[in-house]
């Protein structure tokens, strides 16, 4: 598997409220995705200078985020401002955390996971959209797409209707019966796991409560019939470098 | 007469419930100390007699000695809590809530048994108990996921009750035995909010952010 490049969803903007933090694996690379009180997403290398604690695991103040073990607080650029056990250092410019590009577009937050941000614009742009939920499945993302592919959603304005799947990028795919569409951010956590960042393609007014519940719980069964039909490789352990030599 | 009297272990996320359920109701207890680790106090004779199960905690009110940790929060909430906030009147909330004591006590057994082995064992934590935990608390995640739907902030009804007290401790202490949030963004919300309720108060394991 490539690693993914450009704009790679980490989670749905709905998930991530002001002053809070997460933790999110993109093929195996750690990431913290906050969110500042004043409502801006960040998304950043998930380990502390200090002793290499999750930054996912600390707290938000204000336009900082604090790390859990010691305090050490960094403000919206990674620049470590304030070490408690030291409370009048000025603190050096080198203690920072790497930092990468972020937006938020269609109910997603997405990452470059560098500081460059990607030249292409969000695949599949979509006007109004009612936000889902992310589902996290046991599956590499080729056996989930290979399994869409050929899946039967039944709609929500209209039960009956074709289900038609579509790659807009390696990292967006859509799901359309009738009217209704699903769109989901595609975000390899390793080998043998796939976060999917879904919201719908359609306004809150229509969706809103039993359209979301519709289309969650149809997405909790293709979870289990996933997971139940994974090739062997894939439900096992992600592989050690030992034995991909 | 007599105070509340708690046999409690600091380490132990069900003393932890019981603790946390009487702080919230603003009940004055007094706490004794058992020596759970490394001593098995518990097992010892004097509270064999209290409790022939040997565990805790252990809760005296007056003559009466109750345990197992769903017995003793219904007590309490049933006894204390005069607004029924914790155990809802309402038949089906009621039942609702009982349902999630019922998952606490059974399914999350998995998550405690995963966090003693952790703390306390030398051979790490039994994959299958891992496992298990995970999957209670995708349970858990696509129920809140649906609340959510309909802008229920809380496991049961329209305020916090013993359902989410109860479920609470293992989720926030589920980074104890390898567990991460990131996969339940659902929970991650509920256990923001229930920390920001009125008389919160931790446990080791459960920070306390500063």
């Amino acid at each position: 598997m490539t690693a993914p490049t450009g704009w790679i969803p980490v989670a749905l903007s709905s998930e991530i409220e002001a002053g809070a933090s997460a933790g999110a694996v993109v093929d195996g690379r750690e990431v913290v995705v906050w969110r500042d009180t004043s409502g801006v997403a960040h998304a950043w290398e998930d380990r502390c200078p200090h002793r290499g604690m999750r930054m996912s695991f600390g707290f938000v103040r204000g336009d900082h985020i604090a790390c859990l073990y010691h305090g050490w607080q960094y403000d919206t650029a990674g620049q470590c401002r304030y070490i408690p056990a030291h409370p009048d250092l000025d603190v050096p410019q080198t203690i920072k955390v790497p930092t990468y590009a972020t937006k938020e577009a269609n109910g997603i937050i997405w990452s470059t996971l560098s500081d460059a941000v990607a030249d292409e614009a969000t695949p599949g742009e979509t006007a109004e959209v009612t936000p889902l939920r992310s589902l996290y499945v046991d599956c590499p993302a080729a056996f989930i797409r290979e399994t869409l592919e050929s899946a039967s959603m039944p709609g929500f304005t209209e039960p009956e209707g074709e289900t038609i799947f579509a790659a807009v990028a390696d990292s967006v795919w859509t799901l359309t019966t009738g009217e209704d569409r699903l769109y989901i951010g595609v975000q390899p956590v390793n080998p043998s796991q796939t976060a999917l960042h879904v919201v719908i393609a359609g306004p809150q007014a229509t969706y809103a409560g039993a359209g979301q519940a519709h289309f969650s719980t149809w997405l909790e069964t293709l979870r289990r019939s996933l997971e139940d039909g994974a090739p062997e490789e894939a439900t096992s352990a992600p592989m050690t470098t030992a034995e991909v030599a | 007469m007599s105070a509340i009297m708690l046999y409690d272990y600091e380490l132990d996320e069900h003393c932890y419930r019981v603790r946390l359920l009487l702080t919230m109701l603003g009940l004055e207890w007094e706490p004794h100390a058992i020596d759970m680790v490394p001593g098995e106090e518990e097992k010892q004779p004097h509270m064999l007699a209290l409790n022939p199960l040997g565990r805790l905690p252990v809760l005296k009110d007056g003559d009466l000695v109750l345990h197992g940790t769903e017995a003793l929060l219904t007590y309490i909430a049933k006894t204390y809590d005069g607004a029924k906030t914790w155990l809802p009147d309402d038949n089906a909330d009621f039942g609702r809530v009982m349902m999630w004591l019922n998952f606490s006590c059974s399914v999350l057994g998995a998550a405690s048994q995963a966090r003693l082995q952790s703390l306390f064992g030398t051979t790490g934590v039994d994959a299958p108990l891992k496992e298990a935990s995970r999957n209670a608390f995708r349970i858990m995640d696509d129920h809140m996921t649906k609340r959510g739907y309909e802008n229920g902030l809380w496991f049961v009804g329209d305020h916090v009750t013993l359902a989410d007290l109860a479920l609470f401790p293992a989720f926030a202490l589920s980074r104890d035995y390898g567990v991460d949030h990131d996969e339940f963004p659902a929970l991650r919300r509920w256990i923001r909010r229930f920390r920001n309720l009125e008389k919160f108060t931790t446990m080791p394991g459960i920070p306390d952010y500063h």
